[in-house]
């Protein structure tokens, strides 16, 4: 961690994400106005908000699938601050510690995202034996265990096409599991199911929470983030409208918009 | 001893195989040369650099613009000469005359490799962008995202083009013919004139040509049911 972040030593030796005033805008639109969010290691963290509110690009900015315009991010020990050169171009990153900062942080995907071309065991495989170096032993037995662990090791030799889309998404978080992060993000996990599936992966999101993991969650299930996390984040329009434990956002929030989007699950 | 107006097809038998085979030989180099320039124009042409672009766009346009009998013909004489004039200018005395073999197989490299940009360039457009996503996401290297993902991935797009370009390759082989490189059509159109059995020789150079294609159209449906192994059969339209 630099002394950039200006964050106390006692504060960010336990917190595993640290944003600091980011901002995302594409062309004049501001997605993300001035975001700050901090998880703590080994707490789950649901980020809510109404589509459009920037939920997703906010999580997608924590693995810098989107690049913020500006602010500082850390991330599992990588510190990195946005800024403009001259040129106008976002800088503040090299392709480097990119590829670090991801391999220590895994995302599961609304749409599952899976390899067609690989099998389940091929796409859990995968990324510990391209970008963490494991050997195909090592990484089989690694991938073997979190499919065990998602109940999905009866279909380790079955293509991705021919599950169902809660056995795809159980894949696909055996294969985030296997590269052990520091970090994990969903993004609507639930999202692409049908409702007789999403009970499946919830469960075993669930049972991730239990372990102690660190995990950030865009959701549209809110009685499961109600229930799951230690933080929700409320975001609104692009800005953090309520942030705080599940009581704090779903049933004391004295912000009016919060109290509206979350009113359907406290009653 | 056989006079000349004797000869029938089983004297000719061996120059034909060999030149069947000398075809098959360029076919297959011009087009593995081809493929890879493919690989790189169309990584060019979808690179975020504009120069590099622009560089692979005109190559593609340029190429596929030119009649390939014209390219051959341009490659072989105005090679010969560049290369005379360069070993000239190092102060060796001499002629050079390229290769055939070398020409054939670097024209229809070169232009195989400007249809193949197109062919691959379409194929990754069409990737789910996901895929692609989760690579990156995961923190794959640009090396290991090509290979292990992009490739595998638009193989099943790519190969019924790919195989369209094979085919033509084989048949443009007979193009070479013109700068007197002997391979299949050239030993053939020898062998008509020599015996006279026009119509004999173009029917047998046809069923050569027949069985080769035919050989490898099989050998592409099963390439394609290969790349097609995670896809459920109905998705085959």
């Amino acid at each position: 961690m630099t002394s950039s972040l200006h964050a106390t030593p006692s504060a960010s030796s336990t917190l595993a994400v640290e944003a600091r005033h980011l901002v995302k805008r594409y062309g004049d639109l501001e997605v993300l106005r001035d975001v700050s969010l901090e998880v703590p290691e080994g707490s789950v963290t649901s980020i809510i908000g109404a589509s459009g509110s920037g939920k997703s690009t906010l999580l997608r900015c924590l693995n810098l699938l989107e690049r913020p315009n500006l602010g500082e991010l850390a991330i599992a020990d990588e510190a990195i601050r946005f800024d403009r050169n001259p040129q106008g171009d976002v800088v503040g990153l090299d392709r480097r510690q990119l590829q670090r900062l991801r391999a220590k942080v895994s995302m599961v995907f609304q749409q599952f995202n899976l390899w067609p071309h690989f099998t389940v065991l091929g796409n859990v495989t995968e990324a510990p034996m391209r970008v963490k170096g494991l050997s195909r032993r090592r990484a089989n037995a690694l991938a073997e265990h979190y499919l065990e662990r998602v109940g999905m090791a009866d279909k380790r030799d079955s293509y991705p096409a021919y599950l169902s889309g809660g056995q795809q998404q159980r894949v696909a978080i055996a294969r985030a599991l296997a590269m052990e992060p520091r970090l994990l993000l969903f993004d609507e996990p639930t999202s692409a199911l049908d409702p007789e599936r999403v009970s499946e992966v919830l469960s075993v999101i669930r049972g991730l929470a239990d372990e102690g993991r660190t995990m950030v969650l865009v959701t549209h299930e809110m009685a499961f983030a109600r229930d799951v996390s230690d933080q929700v984040v409320f975001l609104d329009r692009g800005v953090v409208g309520v942030a705080g434990t599940p009581q704090d956002v779903f049933e004391d929030s004295e912000h009016e918009r919060c109290r509206h989007f979350v009113a359907p699950a406290v009653c | 001893m056989n006079t000349v107006s004797q000869e029938g097809l089983l004297d000719w038998a061996g120059p034909i195989l060999q030149g069947a085979l000398t075809t098959l030989e360029i076919a297959v180099l011009a087009y593995a040369i081809g493929l890879v320039l493919g690989l790189i124009g169309a990584s060019a042409r979808l690179s975020p650099w504009a120069p590099l672009r622009g560089l692979a766009t005109a190559y593609s346009t340029a190429v596929r613009a030119v009649p390939e009998l014209l390219l051959i013909i341009l490659l072989y004489y105005a090679g010969s000469q560049a290369l005379t004039a360069l070993i000239h200018a190092m102060g060796l005395p001499g002629q050079v005359a390229i290769n055939g073999f070398v020409t054939a197989v670097g024209v229809l490299a070169f232009v195989q490799g400007a249809y193949m940009t197109e062919v691959l360039r379409g194929a990754i457009l069409a990737i789910p962008k996901g895929q692609l996503e989760a690579a990156d996401a995961f923190g794959f290297s640009t090396w290991a995202r090509f290979h292990r993902i992009v490739i595998p991935a638009m193989l099943p797009n790519a190969l019924p083009g790919m195989s369209n370009l094979w085919l033509i390759l084989i048949k443009d082989t007979a193009l070479i013919s013109v700068i007197g490189f002997s391979e299949l059509f050239f030993t053939i159109q020898q062998a008509a004139a020599s015996t006279r059995a026009h119509f004999l020789f173009y029917a047998a150079a046809g069923a050569i040509y027949l069985l080769m294609t035919l050989t490898s159209t099989a050998l592409f449906a099963r390439l394609e049911r290969y790349v097609r192994r995670g896809q459920p059969a109905q998705e085959e339209a």
